[in-house]
């Protein structure tokens, strides 16, 4: 069975091209968010295995929508994906408990490698 | 973007990333060139905050992001909502790399607002033209980066 993929994203643009690197592959988008309050309200209803949760976003941002979801929901594996890419994001990150971060642009190797290693806890 | 960066130096390490980012985002090369986009064109802009006090627009021929959302989307025809969610999708990324390069340079972790579009040349209120850079996408498409600093900052002579 496929492992079912939450993406949160304000950009339609990600939602599509995750979905299509994940084609033929272990992972499906199961469901799509467009804001950190909607991911919040809907992660209990679609329990994914694993999000990709963009950072920058009008409302909460990724951050403070993954913190939120580990408050409530700790077994949840979060891969932070942005172009932030810089040690006081990856730490700020990390203190919340994101399961790995993604650098925008990313290709298929990489988003598949972050995937397993999020929900192979490394 | 800052006192602390001297202008020369952002010029160039605001080039090289807008190159990189375009030819790894859309696999579209751009060079430097010298004509501004024409009539038909849509600009893309964000504000930086957290140590950085002045924004970033990229004005390019609708031509030019038209291709940029077929290649972002994989799809040979795009919708105009198409086009203006990859040009937005596609400065993220760009002022994201803006930023991981100016905390290398500064050790400040800038943010930037989220990324508002609009169809022809935008300006933003308050805002002044610092300096441009131009560039050509083939085909008879252009775009240009454009440094904007508070007006404030312009009547001192740009420090802070």
């Amino acid at each position: 069975m496929a492992k079912r993929v939450m993406v949160v994203d304000d950009s339609r643009v990600q939602e599509v091209q995750v979905r299509k690197l994940l084609e033929g592959t272990d992972y499906e988008v199961a469901h799509y968010c467009r804001s950190g309050e909607d991911a919040l309200a809907v992660y209990d209803v679609v329990k994914p295995d694993v999000v990709t949760m963009d950072i920058i976003m009008p409302g909460m941002d990724g951050l403070e929508t993954a913190q939120a979801i580990l408050e409530e929901y700790p077994e949840a594996k979060i891969v932070m994906v942005s172009s932030l890419a810089y040690d006081d994001t990856f730490d700020e990150a990390k203190a919340i408990g994101a399961k790995g971060f993604i650098d925008k642009p990313f290709d298929k190797e990489k988003l598949l490698a972050a995937l397993d290693a999020a929900l192979a806890g490394d | 973007m800052d006192k602390a960066i001297p202008e020369k130096k952002l010029r160039e390490g605001l080039d090289r990333i807008v190159r990189e980012v375009t030819e790894a985002s859309a696999g579209i090369e751009l060079i430097r060139g010298e004509t501004p986009p024409g009539e038909h064109m849509c600009t893309v802009h964000v504000g930086f905050c957290r140590g950085f006090h002045s924004s970033l627009s990229i004005r390019a021929d609708t031509a030019l992001f038209t291709r940029l959302a077929q290649s972002m989307l994989k799809e040979e025809q795009v919708t105009a909502q198409d086009l203006e969610d990859a040009a937005k999708e596609y400065f993220n990324v760009l002022c994201g790399h803006i930023a991981a390069e100016l905390y290398r340079s500064t050790r400040v972790a800038a943010r930037f607002s989220v990324p508002t579009f609009h169809w022809g040349r935008y300006c933003p209120e308050d805002y002044t033209e610092q300096f441009v850079i131009c560039y050509s996408g083939g085909r008879n498409e252009a775009a240009e980066l454009v440094h904007h600093i508070p007006v404030s900052r312009e009547k001192d002579g740009g420090a802070e």
